[in-house]
């Protein structure tokens, strides 16, 4: 047993180093973000929220910020319900052609974003989206749409899968039974499905890059920063998606469990 | 009125009726009907955005440039130009072995963590971790890669804490080892999130048989847990890989682009020469490169399965 | 209840009405196509540029003056600029700003507007630059020059000794095995590379020299420390990863001087570049008139001035008296600029002769440089 809690010692610091090599960059960020000097190097020059008043400051970054909430708000409502419908129709329907229709509506964030950006760079050129921000809009539900499916599909994976013909039985029409019963019971997911995919939007930056003329996201903004010139405006930067991305993600959670109760 | 009018009228509004009326149907053909109107949207916006685009990059494959202008075509200049350009080999080459690399490390390296977020921790402090896991996913890749850049820099945090214990100062950027450091970032979290879930779906009874039976804590890991877990396992690697394959931001920021990747080739066609044909075959080849991989990957998890059927 | 009825007899409610004008007015709107990019409206001015030029410090007060937004959108390197101009649809840039050498190739793909000369102040330029010979076409002028500056070598000033970097053959030394950066750019490092070859007229030579500067480009491999964007050139002298990068010159080490970086640049004996950023009207603009104010704001003794003390990366201006205003003002600038009217400045260096303008391949096409730089990157 004594070599049980030692084991178990280890492995418990073993979690903790891997959880600290994650967070070790994230933590940099912070820090230097407040560094008063230019460069990231050490020693720390001092403390100052000049970047953070600089980037706020900045018109095209909150342009920037602007268009990422516009189209991460637009793709999370439509990636949702693509999602919900795609996770439905697994949910009930056993047909021909199943898996090629669950590939189909799974595989984006499978294939490298370097190939989707350029599919949807030429794509778009040619039928007057590219430089859009709908343009940007049906590429990033293309890639969110498989998390909303994947959120939904568990949670319809716990309902029981005769309630529906009960329903059906006691009279109720298929669209009635929607919106009364699997709806409601999927509201979570949905819910928490529309955070993380505005999340997972907000935070998509190759494709964007691609496709993206004047009217950038944010990230595609931090990107041409992080080539073009050194300023820890990047920093600051990161510190406001590291903090709206938590929001977001700390909602969901809190959607998705918080209710498990009831 | 008269009477043509009166039928015209009564026609176009039987028209608009039919559009909104309910007529009279059997089940099955309300059931289908209810099916095709959940079912169409997603599968045709991915066919119209994403198996539209996908397809259009294979025909520009075949398309020339002159001139930095894209002429459609059907040449096969470009495959030939990149399938034999040594520096294309070795994009390829190099691009596979960090991939695998980082798909071994990164899944070897998960591993432990996984079983004990799954196995010795409370459900709440589970739940908790598993939070706190999928925070770094969405929290700006770019940024996080522009911190690793300081963090290894020969005057960086790595290396002077190196050089407390006399050790170093080590070049950890502009080669291999960044890149890794680079892809193990982007991968990391996700896989352990996957094999944490993986482990959890191993149903416990097993186990306690296992140990029932005498089986060590080691012994059982390796022949009870591993093989139940074999498929979220293996689902998790071939995730890593195919993140990795296809990554271009740790190659150019850590790695210094040397060597190029195949995602660092491609990036380079489009911007350097509006060279969307050659780019165009790097992004063909890079895709049907993925999906042996994924197919043969699941053939191989579910393998005993189908066989067990 | 109406007196239509359906095909089963029965009468139209109006319940069952409504929905049909409810699905045809879905069909129409789905019909008519929601994408339309955002209009560029006569407050907005866009600009194709090199990084940094958006900057507010260049540009808030031209946008105050004017009542208007600048927005620009980024490339690095030539040939990006061109694929740039190449995949936007005309009216999507206004202003763009090139690199002299890719002036023609601008008109000749017909993405610029000819220039009325006396439209700027091309009288109060220096000399050497009034007429700037790429600029003029066939006699027209399609360009205005910007800023320019000077390539050789920049490199770290604790590591190499001003005599060490007197000569390119200081990418070989030992001081830079594993610590020679490169910018990711063929036509800048290839044409330091040719200079170093002893070819007088870098961009012109013949395939047998051609293969000669390859080779020598080559044999650089195990020197190279990595291959990066600009803001990379900066942070690679800083955190030590390079100690020389070749290609690059004022315009990296005047910022990290500023900021304390021990990093100097040198035009070595066997010769320098001129690098030019110029700037022209594009064709279909939708702010022609707009276009053209910032053009000359941007070349007046005030723009210059702040575009020479631009924060992404300095550079030398062609107006003379840009050259006065930045003495009056910024006197510690204009004497790191070498911009001073007492001391030898950048026109000097010039006249002395080692500058030749970085130009576009002559008797080879750009694909053939690229293919041989993308090579080198692979090794």
């Amino acid at each position: 047993m004594k070599t049980d809690s030692i084991r178990h010692g280890f492995l418990y610091v073993y979690l903790a180093a891997l959880i600290v090599f994650v967070f070790a960059p994230i933590a940099a960020n912070l820090v230097f973000s407040f560094n008063a000097a230019r460069f990231p190097t050490l020693p720390l020059a001092g403390f100052t929220t000049h970047w953070y008043e600089a980037i706020f400051n900045d018109g095209r970054l909150v342009q920037g910020l602007k268009n990422s909430l516009m189209v991460s708000g637009a793709t999370a409502f439509i990636a949702t319900f693509l999602g919900f419908s795609a996770a439905y129709i697994d949910y009930r329907y056993r047909f021909f052609g199943r898996t090629a229709f669950l590939a189909l509506v799974t595989l984006p964030p499978t294939i490298p974003v370097v190939i989707l950006g350029l599919g949807m760079l030429s794509f778009q050129s040619s039928v007057g989206l590219l430089g859009t921000l709908p343009g940007i809009v049906t590429a990033h539900v293309v890639y969110c749409a498989p998390f909303a499916l994947a959120l939904t599909r568990m949670r319809l994976a716990s309902l029981d899968p005769s309630v529906e013909p009960a329903a059906w039985n006691l009279g109720a029409t298929q669209g009635s039974t929607m919106t009364s019963i699997i709806i409601p019971h999927c509201a979570p997911a949905i819910l928490a499905a529309f955070f993380l995919t505005a999340a997972v939007s907000f935070d998509e930056f190759m494709i964007a890059y691609f496709i993206s003329g004047f009217n950038q996201t944010l990230p595609v903004h931090v990107l041409t920063m992080l080539e073009g010139q050194v300023s820890p405006r990047v920093n600051a930067i990161g510190g406001v998606v590291f903090m709206f991305t938590i929001g977001m993600v700390v909602l969901a959670q809190v959607l998705m469990f918080g209710r498990r109760s009831t | 009125m008269n009477r043509t009018k009166v039928v015209n009228s009564a026609r176009l509004l039987r028209v608009i009726d039919a559009l909104g009326a309910r007529h009279e149907t059997t089940p099955r053909f309300r059931q289908s009907r209810f099916a095709l109107s959940w079912g169409a949207p997603p599968v045709l916006w991915q066919l119209a955005f994403f198996v539209g685009p996908l397809l259009l990059l294979v025909w520009i494959s075949f398309w020339s440039v002159s001139n930095f202008r894209l002429t459609p075509d059907f040449v096969f200049d470009n495959w030939v130009h990149l399938l034999s350009s040594g520096s294309f080999t070795s994009a390829y080459a190099y691009s596979f072995k960090m991939a695998l690399l980082t798909a071994i490390v990164v899944g070897a390296l998960a591993v432990p963590a996984a079983y004990t977020i799954a196995f010795r921790t409370s459900q709440r402090v589970r739940l908790t971790l598993l939070l706190i896991l999928i925070v770094p996913f969405f929290t700006s890749y770019p940024v996080r890669i522009y911190s690793w850049q300081s963090l290894l820099s020969p005057n960086g945090f790595i290396n002077s804490l190196l050089e407390v214990v006399s050790l170093g100062p080590y070049l950890f950027l502009n080669n291999w080892f960044g890149t890794l450091i680079g892809l193990m970032t982007l991968t990391m979290p996700l896989v352990v999130i996957i094999q944490t879930l993986a482990f959890s779906a191993v149903d416990r009874r097993y186990v306690e048989a296992a140990y029932n039976l005498g089986c060590g804590r080691i012994k059982t890991f390796f022949t009870v847990l591993l093989p139940l877990a074999k498929i979220g396992l293996i689902l998790s690697v071939t995730l890593a890989f195919v993140l990795a394959f296809g990554d271009f931001v740790s190659p150019t920021f850590l790695g210094g682009s040397r060597p190029p990747t195949l995602s660092i080739l491609l990036t380079d066609q489009v911007q350097s020469g509006n060279h969307w044909p050659r780019a165009s075959v790097v992004a063909v080849i890079m895709f049907v490169t993925l999906i042996t991989v994924v197919l043969s990957m699941l053939a191989l998890a579910y393998r005993n399965k189908w066989r067990n059927v | 209840m109406s007196n239509i009825v359906d095909k089963n007899g029965r009468p139209i409610s109006r319940r069952r009405f409504l929905q049909g004008m409810g699905a045809l007015a879905g069909t129409a709107v789905l019909s008519s196509s929601p994408f339309r990019s955002l209009h560029a409206n006569d407050q907005v001015l866009n600009i194709l540029t090199w990084p940094g030029h958006g900057d507010p410090f260049v540009v808030r007060e031209f946008e105050e003056q004017y009542n208007c937004t600048v927005r620009t959108r980024e490339y690095e390197g030539g040939e990006e600029m061109l694929a740039m101009v190449n995949q936007a649809p005309p009216g999507t840039y206004d202003v763009i700003m090139a690199d002299a050498e890719y002036i023609e190739m601008l008109r000749d793909g017909d993405f610029i507007q000819q220039l009325d000369p006396s439209d700027y102040p091309l009288d109060d330029f220096w000399p050497e630059f009034q007429e700037f010979e790429t600029h003029w076409v066939d006699g027209d002028l399609y360009s205005v020059m910007l800023r320019f500056g000077y390539i050789g070598m920049a490199y770290r000033t604790d590591v190499f000794d001003e005599a060490e970097v007197s000569s390119y053959s200081a990418l070989w030394s030992n001081k830079g095995e594993g610590r020679v950066g490169f910018f990711d750019w063929y036509l800048p490092s290839m044409g330091c590379v040719s200079l170093y070859e002893g070819n007088q007229r870098p961009f012109d030579i013949d395939s047998a020299a051609f293969e000669a500067v390859k080779d020598r480009l080559l044999s650089l491999e195990p020197q190279t420390a990595g291959f990066r964007g600009m803001s990379g050139v900066f942070s690679m002298l800083t955190d030590g990863t390079a100690t020389v990068i070749p290609g690059v010159g004022d315009w990296v080490a005047f910022l990290l001087q500023e900021d304390g970086v021990p990093v100097a640049s040198s035009v070595p004996e066997e010769g320098g570049l001129q690098w030019t950023e110029s700037l022209s009207i594009a064709n279909g603009a939708q702010n022609p008139d707009l276009a053209k104010s910032f053009i000359q704001y941007m070349t007046s003794p005030e723009g210059q001035v702040k575009t020479a003390r631009l924060p992404a990366y300095a550079a030398s201006i062609p107006n003379r008296k840009g050259w006065e205003l930045l003495n009056e003002e910024y006197p510690d600038a204009a004497r790191s600029l070498r911009h001073t009217f007492d001391e030898r400045n950048v026109i000097d260096e010039y006249r002395d002769g080692l500058i030749s303008l970085r130009r576009l391949p002559v008797q080879q096409n750009i694909e053939q440089w690229n293919d041989a730089w993308t090579e080198f990157k692979s090794l």
